[in-house]
Parts: C-alpha cells; sequence; structure tokens
C-alpha cells in the first residue's frame, strides 16, 4: 500500500515536473508545476506530514501557481516562445550534459546512500501531534528565522509595487548641478 | 510509544481543558469487512445527499426568491414544483455538447471537474449529525461500528477546506481561459482575483476559531463548542462570524459579490462558452458551494451538529433517537444560512469591482487581522495569569495605532495618486 | 547516533518552554527592525523636497544599531547563545557585524547624493538597504542552516531591487534580471544541498551536523550536499566559475549598488560560507578543501586576467573585486591543516574589514568623478591629478592598497592571508601561495594602469574646472581612507581584534 502511494505520487511529481518543461504552451506548464505540487503533497501525507501537505495544497497550489497563470493570462504569453534562436550554439547540449550528468550522480548517491541512512525518530501521527511539533519547533528554535521572513515579505511587496510602478521617480527631484 | 499514549500527552495541554481525542474510531482497529462497508455507506449517502441537497438547493432558491418578488416560482414539475431541477438537469443532459474552436481542448474539458470535485469533496470533513446526548460525544454505532457521522476526520480537517476551496478557483479560471474568448477570460480573472483575495480574510477570521478551540479537526472544534455560551459565534466575539460570513459570499461568488457573471459586462461570465453536461458541472458545483460553505459556517460557529445548550441541560427533540437528533439540528442550522444566502440575492445590488477589492484588503482583512491578534492577546494573558482587562486595554490601543498608522498610509497614498494623476 | 535529538523530539511534544529570548544580544537586529518601519512611515509623509532627511535618517539608524554592538563587545566576553545554539552572539558576529554596520553607514554616505540627483525613490531604497544589512548582521550570528537561508535571501532580495533601481535604463533592468535569475538559481543550488545536509544527518543545527559528518567515511550524498552547498555559496561570492553575473550587475546598477554589492553583500556570503565551512563541514575537509583550493586558484587567477582587459572603471572593479574574492578563499582552504588554525578567521576577518575600506574608498571617488565627467571609462580619470589632486591622492592610496602595497591597509590582509595558507605547511597551501603572489603582480598592472591616467594623462576633453565633492561623500572618503591608512600602519589595531577562537571553539562543545 505505502508503495502503492509512493509510486503513485512519484508519477506525479515526476510526470508534472516533465511537463513543466516539456509544454509547449505556458499555461499548460503550469498546470503540469500543479501537478508535481500535489505529488509533492501526497508524499507529505504518506509521511504523515499533514499539515505540510494542506499548506503545499493552499500556499503553493492555491496561491503561487494560480498567480503565475493570472500573470500568464493578463500578459497574454499564450504562445511558446520561439525557441529556435540559439545565442552560443554549445549552450544547450551543454546544458543537456550537465542535467543529465547531475540527475545520474545524484540518483547513484541516493541508491548507494539507501540503506547506511539511519532512520529518522519515528513521527507517529496521532490526532495533531505533528502540527503541534512543527509549530513548537517554530516558534522555539526557529522563531527567530520565522519572524525574520515577516521582514522579508515587506520588502518583497515594497519593492515589487517600486518596481512595477509606471510613473520613474518622484517628480519633484532636483536635476544635479 | 503506542498511539494512543501520544494522544494521552495532550490532554492536559489542550487550551479549553476539553478530553478531545480526535479522529474516528471507526478506523482505529483492524480493518475488516465491517467498517469498510460502514465507509462504503458513508461515501454512497455523502454523494447522494450532496446532489439531492444541490437540488433542493436550486428550487429553494428559485422558490424563496419568487416570494419576496411576489411571483409563483417553479410550480408545475412534482408537488410544488420541487422536481423542477430534475427537469431542468435532464434537458441539459440532452443538450448539444458544444466545444468552441479557439477553444483549449483538454484544459476545457478538464475545467469543470476542476471545479465540481472539490465541491463534493469538502463535504467529507464536515460532520453531519451525531449522538450528543448522554455525554457521547458524536459517536454513533452503526452496523455495530462505532463511528462518527462524517466522512473522514483528519486532524487537519478545516484545512482541507481551504485547500479544496483554492483548488476550485483553477476550475473557473481554466475554464475562462480555455474558452478562447475574450468575456469568459474576464470573468475568470475576475472571478480567481476576487476567490484569491477574500481568502485572506476567511483564512484570517478561521484562524480566530482556531485559536479558541485550539484544533484544527472540525470533529473537535464541534466537540469544543459544548454550550450556547461556547459557541464560537460568541467565544470569538462575533466578529471573524460576521468576516467569515462576508468572505464566504465573495469565495462562492454569490450576489451582491457576482461580479463573475455580471450579465451587463460579460455576457454571462466564466462559463458563457459552455453548454450541456459541462454547464451543468459548473451549474451544479456552485449550489453545492453555498450548501457547503453554510455547512462549514454551522461547524466552524454555531457548534455543528450539537444541540444547543445551556449548561448541561440541551435542547432535546422528543420522540426522535439522540442518533439522528444531531442531523435534525444540523439541516436546521443550515437551512438558516441557506435562506440568508437566498435573501441576499434577492434584496441586495452588486458592488462595483473597486468596491469589492476595497472591502476586501481595506476593510475585512485589516479587521479579521486586527480581532485575531486580539483574540491572541487575550489566550496569551490568560495562560500568563495576566489581569484580562489590562490585555484587553493595551491591546486595543495598540491595536488602535496601528488603524491610525493604516488610515494615515492610505491617506497619503491615495492623495499622491491624485496628484500624479492616471499613472496607474 | 546520528539522531541526537531524537529524544528531545519526542519530550518536545509534551511541553512547551517559551525560548528565552536574549534582548541585549538580538539588540542590533532590533534597532535595524524599528528602524526599517520608522523610514518605511516617516517616508511616506514627506514631501519629495525633504526626501533627503532620509539619508541622515538611516545613517542614524545604522550607528545607532551600531551601540549596541559595542555595548555587548564591552559588557560580555563570553558568547551569547539563543534557541538552542541556533543563534550565537560571539566576538567573531560581533567584530562582523561592526564591519557590516559601518561599511552601509559609509554606503548611505555615498549614495545619498547619487540617489537625490538620480530622480531615484529615496526613502524604498535605504528601507530596501537597510533590511538587506539586518540580513547580513543576522547572518554573522546564525548557526542553524534555516537561519543561514533566511539571512541569505533577506540579504540578496532586496540587493536584486536594487540592482534594478534605474528603472528607465535598459542596463540596469538587465544587472537586476541577471542577478535574480542567476542568485534564485543559486539559493535553489544551496537549499538542495541543504535539504541532503539535513535529510543524512537529521539536524539543521551546524554543530550538530558537524558532529554527525564522519570523516573519511562520507556518505555519496553528503558529498553531493557539501558541493551544492559550496556552489550555491559560490554563487553569492561571485567565485569563478559562478562568476558570470557580477560584471554585468555591477556595471548595469547605480554605482553604489555595486558598491554595496561589492564589499558588503559579498563578505555577507564569505560569512555564511566560513559558519558553514567551519562548523558544520569541517569533518568534511577531503571535500571541501580541493573544491575551495580549485574555487580560489581560478577566481583569483580569472578575475585578475578579465580586469586586465576592461576599460570601464567600473567593470574592471568588479572583476577586480572577483579577484580579491580569490584571495579571501585562500585561508578557507588551509583550515584545520598544519598550524593554519585559528588564523584562518583571522585572516579572512581582516580581509574583509580591510576590503571594505578600500574598496568602498575606490567606488566613492568613482562616484565623485563621474559626477562631472558622466563616464565610466578608465580614462576619463585622464589628468586627475590636475585639476583634483586631492581625489587623485587618495584614488592613489585605494589603488595601492587594493593591489598590495605596503603600508597600506590592503598590504596587511595580503600578508595575513598568505602567513595563513604557508603556515599551513604542504605541498597544496605552496601551490596556492604561488598562485596568489603571481596574481599579486598581475593584479598590479591594472590598479596601475588606472594611476598612470590618474597622474600622467591630461585630461580627455581638457575640462580642468575643479570637481566639487558633496560633503557626504568627502565624509565618506575621510573614513575610508583613514581606515585603509591607519590599518597598514597600525595593524596591530585590528590583529588584536581579530583574534577569535569561539566559532571554532563552538566545534569541541
Amino acid at each position: 500500500m505505502e508503495l502503492l502511494v509512493f509510486v503513485a505520487a512519484s508519477a506525479m511529481v515526476l510526470g508534472g515536473a516533465l511537463g513543466v518543461i516539456l509544454m509547449r504552451n505556458p499555461v499548460h506548464s503550469a498546470l503540469g508545476l500543479v501537478l508535481t505540487l500535489f505529488g509533492v503533497a501526497v508524499h507529505f501525507v504518506a509521511l504523515e506530514a499533514h499539515f505540510l501537505a494542506a499548506v503545499q495544497v493552499i500556499v503553493y497550489a492555491g496561491a503561487i501557481v494560480v498567480l503565475f497563470l493570472f500573470v500568464i493570462m493578463l500578459l497574454g504569453v499564450d504562445s511558446a516562445e520561439d525557441l529556435k534562436v540559439d545565442g552560443l550554439t554549445i549552450q544547450r547540449p551543454l546544458a543537456a550534459i550537465i542535467g543529465i550528468g547531475t540527475v545520474a550522480i545524484v540518483s547513484v548517491a541516493v541508491l548507494r546512500t539507501r540503506s547506511t541512512i539511519a532512520a529518522g525518530p519515528a513521527l507517529e501521527a496521532s490526532g495533531d501531534s505533528n502540527i503541534r511539533l512543527l509549530s513548537r519547533n517554530l516558534f522555539s528554535d526557529q522563531v527567530l528565522a520565522f519572524e525574520i521572513t515577516s521582514v522579508l515579505l515587506i520588502v518583497a511587496v515594497a519593492g515589487t509595487v517600486l518596481l512595477t510602478r509606471k510613473q520613474s521617480g518622484p517628480t519633484g527631484a532636483r536635476k544635479g548641478s | 510509544m503506542a498511539v494512543s499514549e501520544l494522544a494521552g500527552l495532550f490532554q492536559g495541554d489542550l487550551p479549553m481543558g476539553s478530553p478531545m481525542v480526535t479522529g474516528d474510531p471507526l478506523l482505529d482497529g483492524p480493518l475488516l469487512w465491517a467498517p469498510l462497508i460502514v465507509v462504503a455507506i458513508k461515501v454512497l449517502v455523502i454523494f447522494v445527499l450532496g446532489l439531492v441537497g444541490t437540488m433542493f438547493m436550486v428550487w429553494f432558491e428559485r422558490k424563496v426568491v419568487a416570494g419576496m418578488q411576489n411571483r409563483v416560482g417553479p410550480n408545475k414539475a412534482g408537488p410544488f414544483g420541487i422536481l423542477q431541477t430534475l427537469a431542468d438537469g435532464i434537458k441539459l443532459f440532452f443538450k448539444e455538447d458544444l466545444l468552441p474552436d479557439r477553444a483549449d481542448r483538454f484544459v476545457f474539458r478538464l475545467a469543470p471537474f476542476l471545479a465540481f470535485v472539490p465541491a463534493f469533496l469538502v463535504w467529507s470533513v464536515i460532520p453531519l449529525g451525531g449522538d450528543y446526548s448522554g455525554g457521547r460525544d458524536g459517536i454513533v454505532t452503526i452496523l455495530g461500528q462505532q463511528t462518527r457521522v462524517q466522512l473522514a476526520d483528519p486532524p487537519i480537517g478545516i484545512l482541507l477546506v481551504l485547500a479544496m476551496s483554492s483548488i476550485a478557483v483553477y476550475g473557473i479560471m481554466l475554464a475562462g481561459w480555455s474558452s478562447g474568448s475574450k468575456y469568459p477570460l474576464l470573468g475568470s480573472v475576475r472571478a480567481s482575483a476576487q476567490m484569491i483575495s477574500y481568502e485572506a480574510a476567511l483564512g484570517l477570521s478561521l484562524a480566530a476559531v482556531l485559536v479558541t478551540s485550539g484544533t484544527l479537526s472540525t470533529s473537535g472544534i464541534v466537540a469544543s463548542q459544548t454550550t450556547l455560551g461556547s459557541w464560537n459565534l460568541v467565544t470569538t466575539g462575533f466578529i471573524p462570524f460576521i468576516v467569515f460570513l462576508i468572505a464566504a459570499t465573495a469565495e462562492l461568488n454569490r450576489p451582491p459579490f457576482d461580479l463573475v457573471e455580471a450579465e451587463q459586462e460579460l455576457v454571462g461570465g466564466f462559463n458563457t462558452e459552455y453548454s450541456s453536461l459541462r454547464f451543468a458541472l459548473f451549474f451544479l458545483a456552485e449550489f453545492m458551494n453555498t450548501i457547503t460553505m453554510s455547512a462549514i459556517v454551522v461547524t466552524l460557529f454555531l457548534g455543528g451538529p450539537r444541540p444547543p445548550a445551556i449548561g448541561n441541560t440541551a435542547l432535546t427533540i422528543p420522540l426522535i433517537p439522540g442518533a439522528l437528533e444531531g442531523t435534525i439540528w444540523f439541516v436546521l442550522k443550515l437551512l438558516v444560512f441557506l435562506y440568508f444566502y437566498v435573501w441576499l440575492r434577492a434584496t441586495l445590488p452588486r458592488l462595483r469591482y473597486d468596491q469589492l477589492m476595497n472591502l476586501g484588503w481595506k476593510v475585512l482583512i485589516p479587521i479579521s487581522l486586527g480581532w485575531f491578534l486580539l483574540l491572541a492577546a487575550i489566550r496569551v494573558g490568560d495562560s500568563n495569569g495576566w489581569n484580562v482587562i489590562a490585555v484587553v486595554v493595551i491591546a486595543l490601543v495598540s491595536l488602535g495605532l496601528g488603524y491610525l498608522l493604516f488610515t494615515a498610509a492610505l491617506r497619503v497614498s491615495s492623495r499622491q495618486r491624485d496628484r500624479e494623476g492616471a499613472m496607474y | 547516533m546520528i539522531f541526537a535529538g531524537s529524544q528531545s523530539v519526542i519530550a518536545q511534544i509534551n511541553q512547551w518552554v517559551a525560548p528565552t529570548i536574549d534582548w541585549h544580544a538580538l539588540a542590533p537586529e532590533l534597532v535595524l527592525i524599528v528602524g526599517i518601519n520608522l523610514v518605511l512611515f516617516i517616508d511616506l509623509s514627506l514631501g519629495a523636497a525633504k526626501k533627503w532627511a532620509m539619508a541622515t535618517l538611516t545613517g542614524l539608524v545604522f550607528l545607532a544599531a551600531f551601540i549596541p554592538v559595542v555595548t555587548l563587545a564591552v559588557i560580555g566576553d563570553a558568547s551569547r547563545e539563543m534557541f538552542d545554539g541556533r543563534y550565537v552572539v560571539d566576538g567573531y558576529s560581533l567584530i562582523l557585524k561592526a564591519i557590516f554596520l559601518l561599511a552601509a553607514y559609509v554606503l548611505v554616505l555615498m549614495s545619498q547624493n547619487e540617489l537625490e540627483e538620480g530622480g531615484y525613490y529615496q526613502g524604498e531604497f535605504y528601507v530596501l538597504m537597510m533590511c538587506s544589512v539586518l540580513g547580513m548582521v543576522m547572518m554573522t550570528s546564525a548557526r542553524d542552516l534555516i537561519a543561514i537561508f533566511v539571512a541569505l535571501e533577506l540579504l540578496s532580495i532586496p540587493a536584486y531591487m536594487m540592482a534594478a533601481w534605474r528603472k528607465r535604463d535598459s542596463r540596469s533592468n538587465e544587472a537586476g534580471v541577471k542577478y535574480y535569475l542567476l542568485g534564485v538559481f543559486a539559493s535553489a543550488v544551496l537549499l538542495y544541498g541543504m535539504s541532503f545536509l539535513y535529510g543524512t544527518t537529521g539536524s539543521t543545527k551546524l554543530t550538530d551536523i558537524g558532529a554527525s559528518l564522519v570523516d573519511g567515511d562520507l556518505l555519496g550524498l553528503q558529498v553531493l550536499a557539501v558541493v551544492f552547498v559550496l556552489g550555491g555559496l559560490a554563487f553569492k561570492i561571485s567565485a569563478v566559475p559562478f562568476h558570470s553575473w557580477a560584471p554585468d550587475t555591477y556595471e548595469g546598477a547605480p554605482t553604489p549598488v555595486t558598491a554595496f554589492l561589492s564589499v558588503a553583500s559579498k563578505a555577507a556570503g564569505f560569512v555564511a560560507l566560513m559558519s558553514i565551512v567551519m562548523l558544520a563541514l569541517a569533518p568534511a575537509n577531503s571535500v571541501v578543501r580541493p573544491m575551495l583550493w580549485v574555487l580560489a586558484a581560478l577566481t583569483m587567477t580569472v578575475g585578475n586576467v578579465m580586469a586586465l582587459r576592461q576599460t570601464n572603471i567600473v567593470r574592471m572593479l568588479a572583476y577586480s573585486s572577483v579577484s580579491q574574492g580569490g584571495f579571501i578563499l585562500m585561508p578557507l582552504v588551509v583550515i584545520g591543516t598544519g598550524n593554519a588554525g585559528d588564523s584562518v578567521l583571522r585572516a579572512v576577518i581582516v580581509y574583509l574589514l580591510i576590503y571594505a575600506f578600500m574598496n568602498l574608498g575606490a567606488f566613492s571617488i568613482v562616484i565623485a568623478v563621474a559626477r562631472r565627467t558622466r563616464s565610466g571609462e578608465i580614462t576619463s580619470f585622464g589628468g586627475l591629478f590636475g585639476y583634483a589632486p586631492g581625489l587623485a591622492v587618495l584614488m592613489t592610496i585605494f589603488m595601492a592598497s587594493l593591489a598590495g602595497i605596503p603600508p597600506l591597509g590592503g598590504w596587511i590582509a595580503k600578508f595575513n592571508v598568505f602567513k595563513t595558507v604557508l603556515d599551513a605547511g604542504d605541498t597544496a597551501a605552496y601551490v596556492l601561495a604561488l598562485i596568489g603572489a603571481v596574481n599579486t603582480v598581475i593584479a598590479a598592472a591594472y590598479y596601475m594602469r588606472v594611476l598612470r591616467q590618474v597622474w600622467m594623462a591630461p585630461a580627455p576633453d581638457g575640462d580642468v574646472s575643479p570637481i566639487k565633492v558633496p560633503s557626504s561623500i568627502q565624509a565618506a572618503l575621510a573614513i575610508t581612507a583613514v581606515g585603509t591608512v591607519l590599518l597598514g600602519v597600525l595593524p596591530g589595531l585590528v590583529l588584536r581584534f581579530g583574534d577569535i577562537t569561539d566559532l571554532t571553539g563552538a566545534l569541541a562543545r
């Protein structure tokens, strides 16, 4: 049963990821991303991390990819970009080699390491233990990083608004003498 | 460490002090035939009830609106016209299934299901009934199995609802986009912007409930609302309830927030190009969402299927067995909200788009956030033994300061916008 | 045995203990956060004519944040730990915090006129800058992968936006986009490596990871993790071959931002690298050393060779800062070998401090001169001595210091680095030192080319009216020049200061 879930979720993740890079239409790519994120959410559920699964769906699938779609639809980049243009001809084969090489190295490393990694502490999900554990960790050991993230969000909002404003610079700016 | 031991650890730790072992006792034992059959029955019942309920809702809405407008409404098919929806459904079923030329074929076919499936799935976590007499805490016995009257009771229950509502956005958004037509696209962009905007207010007022209940599980939330005084409606201080109700209306794209299908501006909204069964799916999803959202409001704020109780004396309905009583209370509470939604539709004019966004971002989100912080401050003060009045006063003063800064910022920015002219 | 924390995980479930927070130790960060909000709100209500006040206010915030750093240094010599040793304020972090805040103050002085006259958004610029500095200040104390990552993002994301701050200029946009895309990619690589580290050791705390890794018996995944983490950080410090964003970004961004990126941002990357390499990856030396060795050698050499060919002063300084990064990497290569030991930290920190002074100084001069010449070419410095002798002398000081000529600060920095590397006393270290020595000579060539323009060439357009240097840039020049010279003449000031064993001491705990 566990294996079945794992295989299905992994198929979702990989299929979605392939879809993201292979689809010609950006909207389809975004949908591939959603599929990947769902697969990850399923993995989380299989690992008894229910809260993370829900947050994964709500935040990533529900908000972030929707915003992607928004941008795609509003900017009207429905048609695929012309991929024929290639500045340096060596780039693409090189990228392919590096990509495949990385995948190969990581897979070999994972396969060889598989049996030697010790099992983690058993997290039995009884009731909402998982959520409590997560929040405890977040609000004790990681509390500073957690709080500082709010500054990060403010920066992101403030900066984005300014960079996308049409009007350029304060009107009353003095000219250099 | 055994599951039960772990569960025991939480008990002393829960905010309200009530022993809440959430989860369904049905699945504690080995998975035999009887529990499987019970689960199968539950799935079937929810499926059928969902469809029948939606049919009823469509009829109910038409009938009530007709009454308010001094008309008769559907009255030919069946007694009181109650079979009118069925007739409409059959009609839709036999209509031609159109697929626009410029449509994105795969996504166009996918979208109705993305709207319809989440609407159904939400039903699985809502407590639909249960036996709350004699301290049975909503557990009933079916086929000799102890179980809850809800399909599933995951520890993250209420988050599942949010997750499903965020998936439903895809259905609408993709439907509009894949039609390859301009008005549906505008409708769907409006819809998804609206849903994302109001999801924030919805989530924040939900958080207020979670702070007082101390659990995410729907059955746990119901269990924490034992008496009328401990209904979350009261314990969270009404404001989250009101915000939730408004935000939920917007989430549902129902009047007065139905800009998605503003006929004068958008022909018919995101589903203009849909016909036949696919249209029926959107239609069903929309009405089913109304029912589920009302059910969620009932669960979160009005004690779900629990009978109203003052102190230890619960209001009981004579002659009805305890196991059914919960369902009756649930339906009664549900009907209040269904009527409320229909009432809104019949009486309120539609908002303008900027009014909608202003209401969502500048009124509802600040209010629900502020209220949530206030509740959290009271909770912290409570567990640290601080003086409640001092906590409330200090919290209110700082919230007031924050509000002043906020309005000042708004005023300055609108002044700058005026000065810079139409640069946006 | 790997999951030393597993008992506490279960224990955590039933008792909630609020984390103890040492407000004094957090004071620099808190002051910055208050400052961020203050500037945001005051900026909102200020008219365009009064925006200059924002620079002053920002400078004051940096100075205010400096106060708790000083009091912490004076009061407590013991390290203050928070959150189970995940956030540590000790000598190491205090010195680095001081460097960052000082550099930030100088940067505010440098940016003020540029921003006022260029028609940029000012208040928001300073807010972004403060956020970035906040990330750096946090980075110095972070001893946990998550905290390090958040700090890294907090310092990078504002920098992406600052690089694109000249909105109407397509080159500035290009700078921002390139920096953003590559920076995000680097973050992803870093995070991937971190996830492997966490997955194979079961902890995000640096010292726990260090305790779990077994030298000579690294798992394949752990090797990969180390490679990815180092690769991700190499992007941030623009080490070759991960430097490709640097020249374009440095050239396109507004000059004060370039100074910010090449000094503060880069230093923060080094801090992250140091913390991770010394605390977490010390047992993985067999992987870390060769990789850092190659990075250091490549970075120095490629940066220098490319710098030789540049005609644009900002681009030249960009490549020069790449190669200086190679020098800073050198001592890290010899961690834990021979007699190198604690002097590694000292060498890196001293180098960072002096590099901050001299590079900021050089950029200040570029800004001051470009106000008149409106050009970024090296030839535009022609005849500078004729009409602005003060600037010419200062430029000479900074260039000579960057080249490492005694008795200026840059010399002390380089001397320390070479001494540390040679102390390690094995062949690899000797070869690296040799490469470094050759590079020092190459570097001298292009720094001297600038000086030749300054002292010997005539003014390109014959305009020899004196340059008016705004008072804020004068102040920046004064601070950086005094720093550069003083540290060169009296190296004892800083060498004593950098005598830090806390970070390495933490390993033994």
